[in-house]
Order: C-alpha cells, then structure tokens, then sequence
C-alpha cells in the first residue's frame, strides 16, 4: 500500500537538540501515536511532517508530490496543535476558513460544518463566538475545524491535553473512528495507554531518534 | 474671557449659517486626508506586515528609519516634494504643485510610517499562531497574512485612525504644496492659519471646532466598529 508519507534521512537541529529519523512510512487510515519525554522531538516531528519547519537534511514526502508544492501539500495535511488558536468571529467562521480556500461551496460548506460539529459532540454551536469557549470545547472546534475538509493526514499535538478527564473517552473514541472516515491520524502523547485504548500504532522517539518498533517504549 | 466665549458663539453660528468658506475649507480637508490615508493604507499595511513577520537582515535598521521618518516635521516632507513638483524638478512638467494631487502626494508621504509603524506594532502583538494555523488549514502565505490583518483589524484601523488625524490636522504639506489656494487647495488648518494672521479669529476658531468634531466624529466611528 502507497504510503500517507514518508520520510527519509530527516535531520532536523536546533542549538543542542537534535531529531535524526532514517526512514518512516506511515500507512494510510491508520491511527499512529507518538509517544517520548519532553523535548525528545515529537512536536518538531509534526511540525516537519505538517510542513510548517524544514529539516537541515532529508525529504518529507506526499504520494506523487513533492515538498517543492508545499501550499498543495497543506490542502491535504493539517495540523492542531496543543494549544490551538481560534479565529476571532463564530465556531462556523472558524470551520469554513478552510472549506472557503478549497472553493466549497456555501451550502455544501453549512451542511459539513453542522455534520463534523455533531461528530465531534458540538451540535449547534455554530453560531457560539469562539473566543468564549472552554479549552475542552475551543480543542474539539480546532479537531473540526481539521476534519471538516476530509484531510488525508491529521496531526494532533497531545490532542487530550486540554480535555477534562471524563471527557477524554469520548475524544479517544472519536480518534479511533476517524481511520473510517478516510483520515490517517497521528498524535502525540505522553500517555502509553492512550495509545492502547485507541488501538494506534506506537511510534517512539528518544533522545531524537525514532525507536525500532519492536523495542519496548520507555522514557 | 468675554472674547473668547463671544467668539466661541459667533463661530458655532458661522457653522451652522453654512459658510461657503467654511464648507470648502471642510470639503479639501476632508477629501485629500482620506484619498491620502486610503494610498498610505495601500502601501504602509503591507511594509509594517512585512516588518512584522519577516525576520532579515537590517531590519532593526529599517525599523529604526520608519520610526524617524514618523518624527519628520512636514514642513521638511513639503519642502522635498516641492523640489520634485516645481518646474524646474523632475516632476515640474506635470503641474501638479499647488494642485490637491500635491498635497495628497505629501499626506500620504506624512501617514505611511504611521500607518506602517502601527501595523507593525499590531503584527508583534498578535498571537503568533496565527499565521500558522491559516497554514495548517491550506492557506498560502499571503492568505495567511490576509487572515492575520482581520485578526489584527482593530489595530489596522487605529493606525489608518492614527494616520488620518496626523494628515487632517497638519499645516506644513498643504501650505507648502497646495499654497492655499481658496476653493482649491485651502484646507481647515491652512485657512486657520491664513484667518488668524488676518486678525479673523472667529472664522479660525469656526474652523477648529470643525476640525475637533471631525476628531470626534471618526473616533466614535471606531468605537462603534470595536463594539459591534
């Protein structure tokens, strides 16, 4: 099967940190998480993969595309971060940014924008001005708001991080169904166990380096 | 004491008579600040955004020469702009000193660092992942900046309110390069001037309530904008 990405001989250096990643080819509609200490690199990763940093050496590669098309790269990869920001204006403002820059049209736009909000447990919050949610709720806006125009690879950093224990299951479920709707999923977390409840593959990073996939994940 | 509020009166009335005078006065004021801020708006957004966003070489310094050139007195902007419009300057042949076009010329020339340096204060004090997150989502980089300036937007607007008030209220330009010309190139400031040194107080201080009401007029237009 043709890989979602993959990457080959990434070195990415930043003063003393360093993230070295030989190879690593990510199957699509699949749930990988990516655990490791703090600073071992697992932002940096997404960041490289979402394309928002550059290695110093090595190639991010996209099915029959290259990092040279970056802008077209990003209509298919998107990228939440730990602490996403919303944009000023309403939940549906927020959701149609990205469906108005892939010319979808107004009413195909107000049907996804109500369909992912259900998906994501926020019907009817479109109209809720979005600088006035909680950090759970601006979290899930900012998972639908990457969801609602069907990328093929999500990257979440620590996408739980925000979210109230007892919502957390419910947000677990939701990453393990998104392989269904075609999504190739990979988050971060410190959370081993996480990972096994959603039922992703473990990808671990040490000290900058991707771990072999046999190897115990320990850090 | 009586003088003043006796020509504080006689000025509110000559507002509300509709002086001709007065009315053109407000008409060229109005009309080259704006024509002046909107040009300064079309050139000093994009040189704070790209200020603000782009980290390079000499940017300190050129940092450093937007907040000189804020400080410019307008008498010096109007005494450079004269040598390019007069005849014998490299512009002479188009006629365009002591027109309106001139002193517009000089206005936006006035606003740009101010309009310019604001944005950049803006860009510094918006959130950073802004321009980020309209990435991650699909946008080009100048899409990315296009969503920043409506993040920005009240900010944007301060500075093009900022740029307005500076070009509305200054004398030195439009003396120099539109020379006052009655029913041409007079503007509220310039009139204020020239009726002052007559000895026409009450027309000058006619004047500048208008020009305080215009002020008023814009900054509560900003306020309305922030609360809607």
């Amino acid at each position: 099967m043709e890989p979602v990405v993959s990457l080959k001989h990434l070195l990415f250096t930043r003063g003393s940190f360093r993230l070295s990643i030989e190879s690593l080819e990510l199957v699509p509609k699949k749930v990988y998480a990516l655990t490791g200490a703090n600073g071992a690199g697992k932002s940096t990763l997404l960041r490289i993969m979402a394309l928002l940093i550059n290695p110093q050496r090595g190639v991010v590669q996209f099915p029959g595309i290259t990092t040279g098309d970056a802008d077209h790269l990003r209509r298919q990869v998107t990228y939440v971060e730990q602490s996403p920001y919303l944009f000023q204006g309403t939940v549906s403002d927020n959701l149609a940014f990205g469906l108005k820059l892939r010319g979808v049209a107004r009413q195909e736009q107000i049907r996804r924008i109500s369909l992912t909000l259900s998906i994501v447990g926020l019907e009817g919050f479109e109209q809720r001005k979005a600088k006035e949610l909680s950090c759970g709720e601006t979290q899930r806006v900012a998972l639908a708001r990457a969801l609602v125009f069907k990328p093929d690879l999500l990257l979440l950093d620590e996408p739980t991080a925000n979210i109230d224990v007892n919502s957390r299951p419910a947000f677990e479920g939701l990453l393990a169904r998104l392989p269904k709707y075609g999504v190739t999923v990979v988050f971060s977390t410190h959370d081993r166990f996480q990972a096994q409840r959603i039922g992703a593959e473990l990808l671990c990073i040490r000290d900058g380096m991707l771990q072999a996939q046999d190897t115990l994940c320990l850090f | 004491m009586n003088y003043l509020s006796d020509s504080l009166l006689a000025a509110v009335v000559l507002i509300f008579s509709f002086n001709r005078e007065v009315q053109l006065a407000v008409w060229t004021s109005l009309y080259t600040a704006t024509v002046a801020i909107i040009v300064a708006a079309v050139f000093g957004v994009p040189v704070g955004l790209w200020l603000g966003l782009k980290r390079f070489r000499g940017r300190r310094l050129l940092i450093t020469l937007l907040n000189t050139l804020m400080a410019m007195p307008t008498v010096v902007i109007g005494l450079v702009l004269f040598g390019l419009f007069s005849r014998q300057g490299p512009l002479g042949e188009f006629g365009l000193l002591f027109t309106p076009i001139a002193m517009i010329a000089g206005q936006t020339v006035l606003a740009i660092p101010i309009v310019a340096n604001y944005v950049l204060a803006c860009v510094n004090g918006a959130d950073q992942r802004v321009i980020d997150t309209a990435r991650t989502l699909g946008a080009t980089q100048f899409q990315a900046s296009i969503q920043l300036i409506k993040e920005i937007r009240f900010g944007v607007m301060a500075a093009l309110i900022a740029g307005f008030g500076r070009v509305i209220g200054e004398v030195g330009v439009a003396m120099m390069l539109g020379g006052n010309i009655r029913g041409s190139t007079r503007t509220m400031t310039t009139a204020i001037a020239l009726e002052t040194s007559k000895g026409e107080f009450v027309f000058g201080l006619s004047l500048g309530i208008v020009l305080l009401c215009v002020a008023l007029i814009v900054n509560l237009f900003l306020n309305m904008l922030q609360q809607r």
